[in-house]
């Protein structure tokens, strides 16, 4: 009858299932190694990625503080770190976001809170300064300018990406 | 500074800039008050990270000076105090405690020991816990900024 066609030989079935699991055991080896190669060509650069921080109606010629949130990996916690920026319009209107951490040890700078010197960036560890445009005042500790973010605005919104450091003064 | 490999080692290459240390005095109990001492230990340990966020630079945050509750109180004045001195003998100029435990606020070292009132944290928005722990924290900061003013 028909039914010889049909019919799955012993030799064939064992032939069968041990290529499909043979198979499956290779992919599952396969696919993490194959992973592995590609993966840092698959992964978007760490800290390319935007955070919005505030309206830019909100910006004025005075610095404000706006603090915000990114995503940091820490060995093996994953957390969001809190992080701030003193951002103000120059009088042309460019947007100035600066970060508010000190150059010298990494304390967090504050604007305008030295009686002494008003209208500039202090840092109450040390008695470092920087000038609005975050120019390190030479003669107190920091050796550098502060840092600027990179930033982008979009719908009316001030999006900070990473800071970066600014040529010295 | 934190007490990390990486701050430790900044530590060690800036020492003379950092002549501050904060280090937070936890009590431990089972049982009765256990949560309470525990929430109010999770506030110090939020407000003094932030506080050692913002100053970085000049103060070092070290690990918790932890004991429990109902130890005699004369041994742990006693190893305090010892404790006290070594960090002065390294050079440590300044020197603050954070606590939530009431009984440090008498005592000798009563004036250099920042009190947290316990608040329930785990009943608590996390917005508003945000905004206690921040506000907290810039008291904390204008004490220790207006002490080295002083000192």
């Amino acid at each position: 009858m028909s039914d010889n066609k049909h019919r799955v030989t012993r030799r064939q079935f064992l032939n069968y299932t041990l290529t499909g699991v043979g198979g499956f055991m290779a992919a599952g080896m396969l696919m993490p190694m194959l992973r592995f190669a590609f993966d840092p060509l698959l992964k978007d650069e760490a800290g390319t990625d935007m955070v919005a921080v505030a309206d830019v109606k909100e910006i004025t010629t005075e610095p404000k503080r706006f603090d915000f949130k990114v995503k940091v990996k820490d060995a093996w916690y994953e957390s969001e770190e809190p992080k701030s920026a003193w951002v103000y319009k120059t009088d042309k209107g460019e947007i100035i976001a600066l970060s508010p951490i000190c150059k010298h040890l990494g304390c967090t700078v504050d604007w305008n809170t030295d009686k002494e010197h008003p209208n500039q960036f202090f840092c109450p560890c040390h008695y470092g300064r920087y000038t609005k445009d975050g120019t390190n005042v030479p003669g107190t500790p920091p050796q550098a300018p502060l840092d600027r973010y990179e930033y982008k605005v979009k719908d009316g919104k001030l999006y900070l990406g990473k800071a970066k450091p600014r040529k010295e003064a | 500074m934190k007490w990390t490999g990486e701050d430790v080692a900044l530590y060690e290459r800036e020492r003379d800039y950092i002549d501050t240390a904060l280090l937070p005095l936890l009590p431990v109990a089972f049982g009765q008050g256990a949560k309470r001492f525990a929430s109010g230990g999770e506030l110090v340990g939020l407000i003094a990270a932030e506080v050692e966020r913002q100053l970085k630079g000049r103060l070092f945050l070290l690990p918790s000076f932890v004991y429990f509750a109902d130890e005699p109180r004369a041994l742990l004045t006693e190893r305090l105090a010892d404790w006290t001195n070594r960090l002065r003998r390294e050079g440590m100029k300044h020197l603050f405690y954070v606590t939530c435990d009431r009984a440090w606020q008498e005592g000798e070292e009563a004036d250099r020991v920042w009190f947290v009132p316990v608040v329930p944290l785990e009943s608590m928005d996390e917005s508003y816990k945000h905004k206690l722990v921040r506000e907290q924290a810039a008291e904390l900061l204008r004490f220790l900024v207006g002490r080295w003013a002083q000192e």
